[in-house]
């Protein structure tokens, strides 16, 4: 066990810290916006077709091919060079953080749909004959329930998006994941290197299972035996 | 007069003694002696809580005793802890292909038809031969008055067409005995009759039955005994003569006076 | 021309059409296998949980925390960088020389299946759960050994919870196998990359990748959607 280098290596990977929790964030924020409004759009006919063709793309493709796409696929359009994205869309941070946000709202927008699914109408007609507004209802009911409903899936993906930043060292990001593969082919110690990576993946998402858990409990009393809130 | 039953010349067909049993703080069995011979139609009343649907659970082992004794026929089984041994479990599962059991909610297997959920025990519980079972199946769903039904799946029956499917279902062991937990309790009343009258016909052919039931006045016209759980323990064991026109205890009175209508 | 010459994508002697199907038949070659090495894995991990003694539950626990807690590419990295040097290690200390490879179709393979088992053993217990009690019961006290109760009760009861956790299992894992590219491994995610890096038409391979996956993804929702219809026979419309 040669703690030296483990030490320094940890210290070596938390420098990628920051820019793994700036992807991580970020898209969860923009996805989840994107979400909402993929699940306004549904409501329309034609809406709801081209939102069910972007999460048929999105989640039946794999997250790599989607950011391959855009770095290096993009940039082969004349007008796409021209335009006045093009500043952030020559820049792999961008394009690591369009392809993570466009990804998660495709998943995002489906976990949404399903919470407002599982919205039993009854407690829709309930506000709806004790005459709240129907922006009321939605906000008082529809959303609360959605949203509670919706908290398991969203755990599990707020998870696989901390995963899927790691991709972005794929397109010369130098996250944790980045550093890891820069060490490995500096010194070769491949699996010190990578059990180190991972332990630190692996405690954040640990807190994320935590907080959510402790989440799930303070929105949900009843659910968990607790009589008081 | 009984047909396809064993019945022993020697012995009671099912017996317990000692029987004990403590859910967490709450002690629900202290301490039950009930014999059955063949034959006897036995109803067990008694208060929600006194223990009556944990007591008849023990038989077949469902809920394994703290204490005591269950005899069916030739097989005894005193278990010892709170599971039960390889051995233990082999025993119970002898003497539960002598028991028929009849529950509350029917728990009849959806994924498969009427008719296969008869013949399920028959197949892989007894081994008999597909004709076999297959001919006494549908024999058992006339009996209770569903041979139309035999190719249907169990969720598009009534709760009473269902119940008798369970019936039928457990006919099909060839029982020495038949439990029912509560048969009628999750139907709907117009349902009821469809179901006591089914049971009604099996005590009449001689067979050996122990039902747990609210039905006070079925179980006051179709048993030949009756017996009244309080608390864990039994207050009353009679003919339903002597236990609902002249009860010895005063829980049994109070028991009685609530839940019987006193104009019949 | 903006979006590539599409003769490019055609079977002549100009066109990857061969070999994009070669490398779309790869991709389905590494996820079958992985997919039921996880599944032959995610049972036993499953089958731990619930009715193992304290410390397999314990591990069994352990193990789907940290394989759902990893990001896929460093588990895949571990067993290809990581089996390399453990083969190399092997070797030298064997006495043989030179540089020691392993295979990035097992390294994938391997990699993904340790994945998906984790996930998998999540859906074979919630479905193993959600067997109705009442059924098991009913099971057990017509005398039935616990291997004929799980052949005949619950096994044909769980897989209806099942399938559709284990369809999502399965397009995850068709989606994670573009990841074992890294290896070298030539699979439509590498294939679609030469291809892109090599005629500098990069919409229009990776495009082409994209529709692989669609293909592949579209053709096994449907065949789960199928199976998930067969096995609701019986139960009334929209659940018990």
């Amino acid at each position: 066990m040669d703690f030296t280098f483990l030490g320094g290596m940890f210290a070596n990977l938390l420098k990628g810290l920051p820019l793994t929790l700036n992807f991580w964030v970020l898209s969860l924020l923009g996805g989840g916006t994107l979400a909402l409004i993929l699940n306004l759009m549904r409501t329309t006919r034609i809406g709801n077709a081209v939102a069910a063709a972007y999460v048929f793309v999105f989640r039946g493709t794999p997250l790599l091919i989607q950011i391959f796409m855009i770095y290096y696929g993009l940039a082969g359009f004349g007008f796409v060079r021209q335009s006045f994205l093009w500043p952030f869309l020559r820049e792999p941070y961008w394009c690591g953080l369009l392809a993570l946000i466009l990804n998660d709202a495709a998943y995002t927008s489906e976990i949404l749909r399903g919470g407002l699914r599982a919205v039993p109408k009854g407690a829709v007609e309930a506000g709806r004959v004790s005459g709240m507004t129907r922006f009321a209802i939605l906000r008082r009911i529809t959303l609360p329930l959605a949203f509670r409903q919706a908290l398991p899936a969203y755990s599990n993906e707020v998870i696989s998006m901390l995963k899927a930043t790691a991709l972005v060292s794929t397109i010369t990001l130098m996250d944790m994941t980045g550093i890891a593969r820069a060490a490995i082919s500096e010194t070769w110690r491949a699996v010190e290197i990578l059990l180190c990576a991972a332990a630190i993946y692996l405690a954040i998402s640990l807190l994320v299972t935590r907080f959510s858990a402790w989440f799930e409990r303070r929105l949900s009393p009843w659910q968990f035996g607790r009589t008081t809130p | 007069m009984t047909d396809a039953v064993e019945t022993k010349a020697v012995g009671p067909a099912l017996s317990i003694t000692g029987l004990r049993k403590t859910f967490g703080a709450n002690e629900v069995l202290r301490g039950i002696d009930l014999s059955a011979r063949d034959g006897d139609v036995i109803s067990m009343i008694g208060a929600s809580g006194s223990g009556k649907s944990t007591l008849l659970r023990c038989i077949p082992m469902l809920e394994i005793p703290d204490a005591g004794t269950v005899t069916v026929g030739e097989d005894s089984l005193s278990p010892k802890g709170a599971r039960l041994t390889r051995a233990e479990e082999a025993t119970a599962r002898r003497m539960r292909g002598h028991l028929g059991f009849v529950f509350q909610n029917f728990n009849l297997w959806t994924h498969r038809t009427v008719l296969q959920n008869v013949i399920e025990a028959p197949l892989f519980v007894q081994n008999r031969s597909r004709a076999e079972a297959v001919d006494e199946a549908t024999a058992l769903l006339e009996k209770v008055g569903l041979a139309e039904k035999r190719d249907a799946w169990p969720a598009h029956l009534s709760g009473g067409q269902q119940q008798r499917v369970a019936i039928a279902r457990a006919l099909a062991q060839r029982p020495r005995a038949i439990l029912f937990d509560e048969p009628t309790s999750a139907l709907d009343p117009e349902l009821v009759g469809e179901v006591l009258k089914v049971i009604r016909s099996l005590a009449e052919e001689g067979r050996t039955l122990l039902i747990v039931t609210h039905e006070m006045g079925f179980a006051r016209d179709v048993s030949s005994r009756v017996v009244l759980l309080h608390q864990g323990q039994i207050e009353e064991d009679g003919t339903p003569e002597q236990v609902f026109a002249n009860p010895r205890s005063d829980r049994a009175r109070a028991f009685l006076s609530g839940h019987f209508d006193r104009t019949r | 021309m903006e979006f590539g010459d599409l003769a490019l994508l055609g079977f002549g002697p100009e066109g990857w059409g061969k070999v994009l199907v070669r490398a779309g038949l790869m991709t389905l070659a590494v996820s079958v296998a992985a997919f039921l090495f996880g599944l032959g894995l995610g049972t036993l991990v499953a089958w731990a949980r619930i009715g193992g003694n304290a410390v397999l539950r314990r591990l069994a626990e352990a193990y789907v925390v940290v394989l759902r807690g990893v990001p896929d590419i460093l588990v895949i990295y571990l067993f290809y960088f990581g089996g390399r040097q453990v083969v190399t290690a092997i070797g030298t200390g064997l006495g043989f020389e030179g540089p020691f490879d392993i295979s990035g179709f097992v390294a994938g393979m391997l990699a993904i299946g340790l994945i998906s088992a984790a996930g998998q053993s999540e859906v074979l217990r919630g479905a193993y759960q959600a067997v109705p009690k009442g059924m098991v019961e009913a099971g057990r006290v017509v005398g039935m050994t616990r291997l004929t109760l799980f052949r005949r009760v619950i096994a044909p009861q769980a897989m209806t919870t099942a399938l559709p956790g284990m369809g999502n299992q399965w397009q995850s894992v068709i989606k994670e196998t573009a990841l074992v590219s890294v290896t070298g491994l030539v699979e439509t995610m590498r294939q679609v990359s030469v291809a892109a890096g090599t005629t500098q038409e990069h919409f229009l391979f990776y495009a082409a990748g994209a529709a692989i996956y669609l293909c592949i993804t579209t053709v096994s929702d449907q065949i789960f959607r199928l199976a998930e219809r067969r096995s609701l026979r019986g139960h009334p419309q929209g659940g018990m």
